[in-house]
């Protein structure tokens, strides 16, 4: 089983999703890159195939649309950019004209989350809800840099669209070792096993989960860690899977506002599933606009922070 | 201008001193790019310096002592990446103290930041960052104040790059529909986006034509030239006439330090210790050049 957590290696996942989409680009004729001026990632791709590579300039909406016109054709269209920006400014062109059609269009960004100190302009803390809201979406959220690459690979496989978050994605924490974990769209990854309780995250957070579960280790609680990369469609049975074998005691830890993410599709599981807890917490953004910090600080004040998942999980495991 | 209020208690800047002003402003983002450890989107605040002077010195009516004045002039950074370019005119303007903003940017519960919050920063008129929304906004306020019969002028500023979004033209739309004569825009018009230069990928041109089809007051101007600017500021149209005015002022990103000017590396990004010198000495260089 998984467990080997090594704060050791970082890796900037926007050059893996740089460097991935340009391999694509050679084993795909069809694959596109398009961006509304953030296409930095997008450079060595740019150079191998400039015909095959378009900057809209500043104009998300038609980032989208012109990703669905090419869709329609028989292209592959992968959108890089901002997600604030992406996921709201054009969300009805990913509703009406991708998601709609069920076109196979990729939206990879970053800025999800409290991240990059740029204020609330800047922050995608909503973007979660309103892309599972989207019939046909498939929801991604990730936070090892080198499954970044990987999910773009599985991802061409899909006939529909598919939304990638990605944090700052300057440098990210290498979570797990190539080829020890079973990582397909779907399914929600065992970080770390345990049996008292169990905390689900995605993308940002899941180091800090892990941390906070190798530190109630030490005091000899046996904490799960799922990380739920992808919301949409979730991976319920894992869900039902873990109520059982780790007592019924949940914490869902995300960087998104703490109602309408992963907690609320967790929640959702169990309503549905008619599934009882002894104890769940969420721990996520509450309703602010959340000003200037560095990503660690915002966590803290907005109380989601290492020292609040460690708490949230000790109360949960005091809940008879 | 003669039929609004006058707010301002400062005296009328000849061109000589906003000139002074507008080097000093430099002098001030320069020192916070080499002191704050985080990027600051320097390119963007040099190519602005000039033109916020002349607004912020000369051309707005506003008191900092009476902010919420229903008279006084709205400013929208609608490029708000320029945040401390705004921020530090301000302050030189007397709403804002220099040192604070130095001291406390982008550090956790900061009023200044990346981008301005009207919210966390009294005499902010618009929270912005996300492009393409400064003028609907600004065209809200030209409304509303004709709709009450208030004399006040509403000014915009934008970046070239950022009138790709087409919120930018829908609003140009209605503020002609409109007839808001009481709504100047200010395009920095420097040639460069955050990673292209204009007419590489992006074609803005024919780009005064764009803005005159559209029903605007067109003006075109060296936004580096601050007499230029003054005259323009001084030659505005009655905010009663019915045509909204654009000032396209001709820029160049990070101007006034050699290594930074038309350099897309300098968008955003921070000087150490060392590249602080070395930028403050190629500042005091332009000086020279011109007092010679
Ligand atoms: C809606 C939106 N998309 C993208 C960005 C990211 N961004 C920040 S600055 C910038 C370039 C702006 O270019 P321009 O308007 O010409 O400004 P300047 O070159 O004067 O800095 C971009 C793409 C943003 N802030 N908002």
């Amino acid at each position: 089983m998984p467990v080997t957590f090594t704060f050791g290696e970082w890796l900037s996942a926007r050059s893996v999703i740089g460097s991935t989409l340009a391999e694509l680009g050679g084993e795909y004729d069809n694959l596109w890159t398009i961006t509304p001026e953030i296409g930095a990632t997008l450079g060595e791709f740019r150079a191998l195939y400039p015909d095959r590579f378009l900057d809209v300039g500043i104009a998300e909406q038609v980032s989208i649309g012109v990703a669905a016109g090419l869709a329609y054709e028989g292209n592959i269209p992968v959108v890089s950019g901002m997600l604030p920006f992406l996921s709201m400014r054009a969300l009805e062109q990913i509703r009406s004209d991708v998601c709609y059609p069920n076109l196979p269009v990729k939206i990879i960004g970053t800025h999800g989350g409290l991240v990059g100190n740029g204020g609330s302009t800047h922050y995608a803390v909503e973007d979660l809800a309103l892309m599972c809201a989207l019939t046909n979406m498939t929801v991604t959220s990730i936070a090892d840099p080198l499954m970044a690459g990987d999910i773009l690979r599985q991802s061409m496989k899909m006939s529909g669209p598919i939304y990638i978050r990605l944090g700052v994605g300057k440098s990210d924490m290498v979570l797990y070792e190539p080829g020890q974990h079973d990582i397909q769209i779907g399914k929600g990854i065992v970080a770390r096993d345990g049996y008292d309780a169990t905390i689900f995250t995605h993308g940002t957070t899941v180091a800090q989960a892990l941390e906070a579960a190798e530190t109630l280790g030490a005091l000899g609680h046996s904490i799960r860690v799922i990380d739920m990369f992808t919301l949409k469609p979730i991976d319920a049975d894992l869900i039902e899977r873990c109520a059982k074998e780790t007592g019924g005691r949940f914490v869902v830890l995300e960087d998104h506002l703490a109602y309408g993410g992963l907690a609320s599709r967790i929640a959702d599981v169990l309503v549905d599933r008619n599934i009882n807890l002894t104890a769940f917490e969420r721990l996520g953004i509450p309703q602010v606009y959340a000003g200037f910090g560095g990503d660690e600080e915002l966590r803290d004040k907005y109380g989601y922070g290492l020292t609040s998942t460690i708490s949230a999980i000790m109360r949960v495991l005091a809940t008879k | 201008m003669s039929t609004s209020i006058s707010l301002s208690s400062e005296p009328k800047h000849t061109v000589a001193e906003l000139e002074d002003l507008a080097y000093e402003l430099r002098e001030k983002l320069l020192y916070l790019c080499g002191t704050y450890e985080g990027a600051v989107h320097i390119g963007g605040d040099l190519s602005l310096a000039d033109m916020l002077t002349a607004l912020y010195h000369y051309g707005l009516n506003v008191d900092p002592d009476d902010i919420s004045n229903p008279h006084r002039d709205r400013f929208i950074l609608s490029k708000g990446h320029a945040a401390v370019c705004m921020y530090i005119s301000m302050a030189m303007r007397g709403f804002f103290d220099f040192d604070d903003i130095v001291a406390t940017y982008g550090q956790l519960g900061s009023a200044y930041g990346m981008h301005p919050c009207k919210v966390q920063l009294r005499g902010v008129e618009a929270s912005t960052g996300s492009l393409g929304h400064g003028l609907p906004i600004a065209v809200g306020m030209a409304k509303s104040a004709r709709q009450k019969g208030e004399k006040h002028r509403v000014f915009c500023v934008l970046g070239d790059g950022e009138t790709g979004e087409g919120s930018v033209w829908e609003a140009a739309m209605a503020a002609r529909s409109s007839q808001l004569g009481n709504l100047i825009a200010f395009v920095d018009r420097n040639h460069q986006l955050m990673t292209s230069f204009s007419e590489d990928r992006v074609v803005l041109e024919p780009y005064l034509g764009k803005w005159a089809s559209f029903g605007w007051n067109v003006v075109s101007v060296d936004g580096h030239n601050m007499q230029d600017l003054v005259n323009i500021i001084d030659n505005l149209p009655s905010s009663d006439s019915t045509r909204p005015t654009v000032v396209i002022c001709e820029t160049i990103k990070g101007k006034g330090v050699d290594f930074m000017e038309r350099n897309i590396a300098w968008h955003a990004g921070s000087l150490g210790a060392a590249d602080l010198e070395r930028a403050m000495a190629a500042l005091e260089s332009t000086r020279k050049v011109v007092s010679a």
